[in-house]
């Protein structure tokens, strides 16, 4: 028999085995990391879904400016 | 009914609008305004939140500006190109509960069928969603699940398993989905061309189904942009 680690390699194969019930506590802990990182709920727009609408308006912060910002980056 | 049941059947979205699938009645219309007005959600694009627009299959946009939901899309439908009727999604559902609330999911095989769209994005996502339940219960499956696989799994080394495992193929599983007979005959190269086939020919019926509904709010787009004009 095919194992999950042979089709989808070692990190997708945990996640695969995970209860459904562990994997919505874990995708609930990484809500919580992202958030600490500053990430918002506007979603990024989806330029291939059939309700993609160019003039729709996207949520913006309060103070104008990204939660997240890069502070330090290469030249490449 | 999107990411969050995405990631409880096993492949991962981090999805941050939630996709509901609701009945068209008017008391259920009432119900989701009361909700949509506890979350200060407003519509943020066509069509206009009018049960008409849902029932011929278009999605309705809104955006949350309540401080717990700041920024969160809902998206809210009635219909959906290749997925059964809501009763019977409805009798289909999951039930989970989090933290005292409960929340409906639509089921494993209602989701497959949403999620054969013309979007790159669904397709990793149908095949991870069918690998996951596999490899979960293949030890010990009910016909049901059977049925399912047969049908749905995209995964060539896996069905070819699956066919060998079982020895032999309903022949109305074969006339329903031939690429099985490539799978019996366990050539793993010639699957692939034709679940790929497959693939093609579900996006270009996803594209065809919203050729009118695309054009209706085109035009509801331009009959909308004096208005925000004034």
């Amino acid at each position: 028999m095919i194992s999950p680690e042979e089709l989808v390699g070692e990190e997708w194969a945990a996640w695969y085995r995970l209860s459904p019930v562990e994997r919505w506590r874990e995708s609930e802990r990484l809500w919580q990391i992202y958030f600490h990182l500053g990430g918002s709920l506007d979603t990024q727009p989806d330029t291939q879904s059939p309700f993609f609408d160019p003039r729709e308006p996207s949520a913006r912060p309060a103070d104008g400016r990204s939660g997240m910002r890069v502070l330090r980056r290469s030249r490449v | 009914m999107g990411g969050p049941a995405c990631v409880f059947y096993g492949a991962a979205e981090f999805s941050r609008n939630t996709d509901l699938a609701l009945l068209a009645s008017s008391e259920n219309f009432s119900r989701l305004n009361k909700t949509l007005s506890d979350l200060d959600a407003h519509v943020i694009a066509v069509p206009p939140f009018e049960p008409r627009y849902l029932r011929k299959g278009h999605a309705v946009h809104f955006r949350c500006q309540h401080a717990e939901a700041r920024g969160m899309r809902v998206d809210v439908m009635t219909k959906m190109r290749g997925v059964d009727s809501f009763p019977k999604l409805w009798s289909r559902r999951t039930t989970v509960s989090v933290h005292d609330s409960t929340i409906e999911l639509m089921s494993l095989p209602d989701l497959v069928q949403a999620k054969k769209t013309q979007r790159d994005k669904d397709w990793p996502m149908v095949r991870r969603l069918v690998e996951v339940n596999y490899f979960a219960n293949r030890e010990n499956p009910t016909p049901e699940q059977l049925h399912f696989w047969l049908l749905e799994l995209r995964t060539p080394e896996l069905l070819i398993e699956l066919v060998l495992e079982r020895g032999g193929l309903p022949p109305n599983l074969v006339r329903k989905r031939p690429l099985l007979a490539l799978a019996q005959a366990s050539d793993e190269s010639l699957l692939s061309d034709a679940l790929l086939e497959e693939e093609k020919r579900e996006r270009a019926a996803d594209r065809q189904y919203w050729i009118p509904l695309k054009k209706e709010l085109e035009n509801l787009g331009h009959a909308r942009v004096p208005q925000l004009n004034r």
